[in-house]
């Protein structure tokens, strides 16, 4: 089991982690998810004991190894994790063997076991045909092969990676998102995640902690996070392609949304109503839940069309069917359904 | 531990002078071995004829080491100070010409203690022996070319020199560099009388002091301020004034004694003696021994040798100083028969006392001259 | 928000250990501690010296009354004159060869660049000897030099005094306005300039309205650097000033303090300080309240280069004569004087005695040749010794310091030591030996006094140049990312394991280069040793200057080739070693 409990970090005035708290069973794979900037990097280096909780305690398997309120720590080679660097800080003056020996060296494993294990480890990552080669022979991917390697040597209980994927191009980076899963189910090692890519989350994920602001906005399963949005931030930063978020705001007689008035019924003034892109559809005429916006982007996706609209102060996107009539820079009607999928109290967190 | 430690130390407190006592009255051979087997002695000198001494007494003494370090005694002075503050002794045996300094700076602060040979203390007179031993009497004199002017000085007074013809052609050290140029200035103004009488003598008018306090300070205001010209060594006065093939060479106030580098150098350096009211300055160059000197048996070896043998001319240990210009203070060398004699040389005697006091004000006078 | 929900076990604590403090705390304390030991407190003592009782006095004749005209305000005039016209000299200098090397089609651009950056690794008192040689004349009497012995007369404006102290300290100093002013130049993309033509502008236009505002802070770097060396620089104005007394600060502190006027010495050497300082202050106050360009100028291609067209030659022409006379002339001059028994016939009866010859009373006082001159022959020896030692003191200590701050640069601690690292950048050397003298004078604590030793000049010098071994050390560190470093703490090594196997593989080039130049800095300064110096721990460059000043120029002069070839050597080592990327120059 892997707890934090009330986990904040200061730095200086500023709080870039604020009493995160949570928990995840013994093999999860848990990915920290959130814009730039909002801790879940710091929140990583915490784990792997590179910095100090400024509060709160951090537990493997039921053992504190750091506690920031008494300023204590277990030292990061004694956690029983490794870590794998965004920038994977390969040891360029170091073979690619030399780069995964090296710690098991230090570790005090005995020569031949040590070699078993780095052929062994390149093997699982495909990589032993460029035991021989340094760092800056081998292509980006085949580094992260070797960063990967390299952390998962000495057999980490918890495996940590830092936007491992953001260095490589589109197609490589499905690629590994494979093998990363596959290596999580062959060492059966608990795995945090950080990324900013909510597809990496949504798909490898058993558990997923969003992040904003320092803070865990919410704290689920993928699907959880999908279906039952905590928060209006969470609503609008998960999903492909994420919700629609609408505010509504009372006018003399009715409620507006985007200057029309419409048949609904928040549950407070300000409110914002969520509606998934599917639920969206596109009127041929103005309806009485129709709203007029300028097409602005027509994308096809697996057979689906992606419409995305626009008007001042306002973005939705709908999932259809056919593509639409009209073109770019016309006006298309975009219908709501009758019942938003949630409502959001206009701080962000979930009235309905 | 600690008391008996500090119990020894007294006891060897209280040994020190006698043993300082025993150590002065040794003779030579009693020196020798003990020195031998210091086997080393460091010198500052303000002269670079210590290394002539070095081989004379390397030559006499073998298996003693002389290093001779050549620092003008301004820089001696500082760095005496500095060390001593910093508690460590580089020097054995200082030989300096500075004595209205050094003895004020380094004997009453005891920093130099002095030292007599035995051996030659009878043949002393009492102002050589003490506050430091002095082994000759060294100048800064005017000295002029004689190629140029075969027929002599071409000057005769020293107010000469604030006329324009020597405009930009009279040279010395600068004397806030060199303490016995700055020595030679306070004598001039210690001298304001005679430099009165002597400015009168040449334009036939009394002085007008003007700003200035005394006859002295205006001589020297009136020198700077046609032009003379500071230089920073000896050797840049000698060569300037005495090179050969100079049409109108210049004057400059230097040793006397150095007028014996003439052939090797090709100068034709000559003193000018029949100046008014006098020609410069002839003052002491002492010998003194650093207070804990690390080589102390070799230091008095040392001095002994400087201070020369029994011969008529000193012998090895004094033939770097037996030249035309220095005059020993022993009596019984006979003197250098190139030398104006002393009892006929016109330089004024320094008073170490005297100039002592008012130094520090002629040097800041210097200052705002420059 | 659902968060986990813990119910409270008894948590059992793993073996860890306690840290009391932040991590690198203890590492940065010991760096602040060392910086303190060898910056602030010499500086501190130097001050303190002055607010004794007996010493008091002599703030009051510095700075007012009858001495204060001579002590202080001729030699600040002087000082900043020298200071404004060097400056400018240097930045229009080294501004135009910078331009014409990484802007224009000039020919021969690569060997323009090189030798437009060897000036600085002449010595500057090797310049200042150059011009004795050949502009010395009658005024001293005796020894002339070249020039009047070829027949022409030469003023004493052109011989001593200001003129001379300005083109020498110019020739010297632009080099390093160059290497500024070129790195900048570099940075102005061919998006740039394109962009602006495709506006309409033309090359003036370009110039003035594009290049120019983007290399402004660059300027205002060089200038108020050159500005910084000028003023503080001791041997030109001391060999070609003091014979017409022309004093600046700097000769007058030289002055004071070799008199033993030590008071009033320290009270010029604080002023020196605080003009150094505020210029350089005012300059980077200047210059930092701009945006930076750097950022924005994107990654463009290669700079396109302006067609110099007919003018091509002849600016070659004055290319070459600048650089002729700041690096060729005085090498050529050195070594010729080094073998001529007069200056005033450079080129004729060589003789190679003052190398090689044994001593003979007939030459020089009976002084040897260098080959056989026990003083010569220990200072090198002192000096190269000196010079490794400085070197590996230095990188050892800008590397710990730059290894302390890079892993957190936030916090007052890293602030500090950034801070008081670059402290001795504002303090001309010799007051910064000045100060040495000051705090190194008596004993400290338990501690002997360190004055006269080995050790002083080390600790000297590594203090005086810790700024350079801060920097380089910190550009190693940047080789060696935090994350190279980290990964390897997760491994469990240890700090000793991990400097071992994983920072100093990666970083011994750059170690090795810094180390080299360290060690080229140390061996030709002149300005911080001539007050550190005792006979019994000689080093070469005050050997050449007491030489050069008691007149055996030829002594001086060879002595000051041995340091050139010194320095020259070892700084085209430590660039082939380092690689030194230098942008201008790729075609």
């Amino acid at each position: 089991m892997l707890e934090l409990r009330s986990v904040t970090k200061r730095f200086g005035d500023v709080d870039a982690v604020r009493e995160v708290s949570l928990s995840v069973p013994d093999g999860a794979f848990l990915v920290l998810l959130g814009p730039s900037g909002c801790g879940k990097t710091t929140l990583l280096r915490m784990l792997a004991g590179l910095e100090m909780p400024s509060a709160g305690q951090i537990v493997f398997d039921g053992q504190v190894v750091s506690d920031g309120d008494r300023a204590w720590a277990v030292d990061p080679a004694r956690r029983n994790s490794g870590l794998v660097f965004q920038s994977y800080a390969l040891w360029p003056h170091m073979t690619v063997r030399g780069n995964v020996e090296w710690p098991l060296k230090v570790a005090g494993m005995a020569r031949p076991e040590r070699e078993a294990r780095v052929a062994e480890v390149l093997r699982m990552l495909g990589i032993d045909g460029l035991a021989r080669r340094f760092p800056n022979e081998i292509s980006g991917g085949q580094q992260q092969r070797v960063a990967i390697a390299r952390t998962i040597a000495p057999r980490p209980g918890v495996l940590l990676f830092d936007e491992p994927l953001s260095n490589l191009d589109a197609k490589l980076r499905v690629e590994m998102r494979t093998e990363l899963m596959r290596l999580h189910r062959a060492t059966g090692a608990t795995t945090v995640y950080v990324t900013h890519d909510q597809i990496e989350a949504m798909t490898m994920a058993s558990h997923v902690a969003v992040m904003r602001a320092g803070r865990v906005e919410q704290f689920g399963t993928p699907l959880d996070l999908v279906e039952r949005p905590e928060t209006a931030f969470v609503a609008t930063f998960v999903g492909t392609p994420p919700g629609n978020l609408v505010p509504v705001r009372r006018n003399g007689t009715g409620w507006v949304v985007g200057g029309r008035h419409m048949p609904l019924e928040p549950p407070a003034d300000g409110a914002q109503a969520l509606f998934r892109a599917e639920t969206l559809r596109l009127e041929g005429a103005e309806g009485p839940r129709t709203l007029p916006l300028e097409l602005a982007e027509v994308s096809t996706i697996a057979g689906r069309v992606m419409v995305t609209a626009i008007a001042p102060d306002l973005r939705l996107t709908a999932v259809t069917e056919a593509l639409p009539a009209a073109r770019v820079g016309e006006t298309v009607h975009i219908g709501l359904p009758e019942t938003p999928a949630a409502w959001f109290a206009p701080t962000g967190e979930r009235i309905g | 531990m600690r008391q008996p430690t500090i119990a020894a130390l007294l006891a060897l407190l209280a040994a020190a002078p006698a043993l300082a006592q025993d150590i002065d009255a040794m003779s030579p051979e009693e020196l020798l071995p003990l020195a031998q087997e210091e086997g080393q002695v460091v010198v500052y000198s303000f002269t670079s004829r210590i290394a002539r001494v070095e081989q004379a007494f390397e030559e006499a003494y073998p298996g003693i080491d002389l290093i001779g370090y050549d620092i003008s005694s301004t820089e001696q002075i500082a760095r005496l100070q500095a060390e001593a503050a910093a508690g460590t002794v580089n020097a054995d045996v200082v030989y300096i010409s500075d004595a209205p300094v050094a003895v004020p700076a380094l004997v009453e602060t005891g920093i130099l203690v002095n030292y007599v040979p035995p051996r030659v203390a009878d043949r002393l007179p009492d102002e050589a022996k003490a506050p430091l031993l002095s082994n000759r009497l060294s100048t800064k004199v005017l000295m002029y070319n004689e190629e140029a002017h075969p027929d002599g000085s071409p000057v005769t007074n020293l107010w000469q020199l604030t006329r324009p013809e020597w405009r930009g052609r009279v040279l010395m050290v600068d004397p806030l560099q060199r303490g016995d140029y700055l020595d030679l200035m306070t004598e001039i103004v210690l001298r304001s009388d005679e430099m009165a009488e002597a400015y009168e003598a040449e334009f036939g008018e009394p002085i007008d002091l003007g700003d200035a306090p005394d006859a002295g300070t205006r001589f020297i205001e009136d020198l700077f301020a046609n032009d003379v010209i500071l230089v920073s060594s000896t050797d840049d006065v000698n060569a300037a004034v005495g090179a050969l093939g100079q049409e109108n060479p210049p004057v400059g106030f230097t040793s006397y004694s150095d007028r014996r580098d003439n052939e090797d150098e090709g100068w034709a350096l000559q003193v000018a003696n029949d100046v008014e009211p006098a020609n410069g300055i002839i003052f002491p160059a002492v010998l003194g021994i650093a207070a804990n000197a690390p080589h102390p048996h070799a230091a008095r070896l040392l001095i002994d040798f400087m201070m020369g043998d029994d011969s008529e001319t000193g012998g090895p240990g004094y033939a770097p100083f037996y030249v035309a210009g220095d005059y020993a203070t022993r009596t019984d060398i006979v003197p250098h028969p190139d030398a104006v004699p002393l009892d006929e040389f016109r330089a004024w005697r320094i008073d170490p006392v005297a100039t002592a006091a008012i130094r520090g004000e002629v040097g800041d006078l210097i200052l705002t001259l420059q | 928000m659902t968060q986990a929900v813990l119910d409270d076990p008894p948590l059992r604590h793993a073996a860890g250990r306690r840290r009391w403090l932040a991590p690198g705390t203890g590492l940065k304390l010991v760096v602040l501690g060392l910086l303190a030991l060898l910056i602030v407190m010499p500086l501190l003592s130097t001050v303190l010296f002055t607010l004794t009782e007996e010493s008091r006095g002599a703030w009051g004749d510095v700075l007012a009354g009858r001495l204060s005209r001579a002590l202080f305000w001729q030699p600040l005039l002087n000082t900043l004159v020298i200071g404004v016209v060097v400056s400018v000299a240097c930045v229009l200098l080294g501004g135009f060869l910078a331009w014409l090397v990484v802007m224009t089609d000039i020919p021969f651009r690569r060997t323009i660049g090189v030798m437009a950056t060897l000036p600085f690794m002449i010595p500057s008192f090797a310049s200042a000897l150059a011009w004795g040689s050949l502009f010395r004349n009658g005024r001293l009497g005796g020894r002339v030099g070249w020039l009047e012995g070829m027949g022409f007369s030469v003023p004493d404006w052109l011989a001593w005094g200001m003129v001379p102290t300005l083109v020498v300290l110019s020739l010297h100093y632009f080099s390093l306005a160059f290497t500024i002013i070129a790195a900048a130049l570099a940075t102005v993309s061919s998006d740039l300039v394109e962009a602006a033509q495709i506006a309409g502008a033309r090359g003036r236009r370009i110039l003035m309205g594009i290049v120019l505002p983007v290399v402004t802070p660059a300027l205002v770097a060089a200038g108020s650097l050159c500005f910084a060396g000028a003023v503080s620089n001791f041997a030109t104005p001391a060999l070609l000033g003091l014979p017409v007394r022309m004093q600046t600060l700097a000769t007058r502190l030289y002055g004071m303090i070799s008199v033993g006027q030590t008071a009033r010495g320290y009270v010029i050497g604080i002023l020196l300080v605080l003009i150094s300082a505020a210029v350089l202050w005012a300059a980077n106050r200047a210059v930092s309240g701009r945006r930076s360009y750097a950022t924005i100028t994107g990654k463009g291609g290669r700079a396109k280069r302006f067609a110099l067209g007919r003018a091509r030659l002849p600016l070659l022409l004055v290319a070459a004569l600048i650089l002729a006379c700041a690096t060729v002339v005085p090498v050529i001059v050195l070594f010729a004087s080094s073998l001529a028994p007069s200056s005033a016939a450079l080129f004729s009866n060589w003789t190679v005695h003052y190398w090689i010859g044994e001593s003979n009373p007939a030459i020089a006082q009976g002084i040897p040749g260098i080959v056989h001159n026990p003083d010569i022959l220990r200072a090198i020896t002192v000096t190269l010794t000196l010079g490794v030692a400085v070197a590996g003191a230095g990188m050892a200590l800008g590397l710990l310091a730059a290894y302390a701050t890079a892993r957190s640069r936030a916090g007052w601690l890293s602030a500090t030591i950034t801070q008081v690292s670059f402290l001795p950048l504002l303090v001309p050397g010799i007051a910064f030996g000045a100060a040495y003298i000051a705090w190194a004078g008596a004993p400290i604590g338990p501690f002997p006094a360190l004055y006269g030793t080995f050790l002083l000049l080390v600790i000297a010098g590594t203090a005086y140049l810790v700024p350079f071994s801060v920097q380089t050390g910190r550009a190693v560190i940047q080789q060696v990312s935090g994350e190279l470093d980290e990964s390897a703490r997760l491994t469990g090594a240890g700090l000793a394991r991990r400097l071992w196997a994983i920072t100093v593989p990666l970083a011994v080039r750059g170690l090795a280069a810094g180390g080299i130049l360290i060690f080229v800095k140390i061996i030709r300064d002149l300005s911080l040793v001539v007050l550190l110096f005792t006979p019994t721990m000689p080093v070469m460059s005050v050997l050449a200057y007491r030489y050069a000043s008691e007149g055996f120029t030829q002594f001086a002069n060879a002595i000051t080739c041995v340091i050139l070839v010194l320095s020259v050597a070892a700084t085209l080592l430590a660039e082939r070693l380092q690689a030194r990327s230098q942008p201008w120059l790729k075609s």
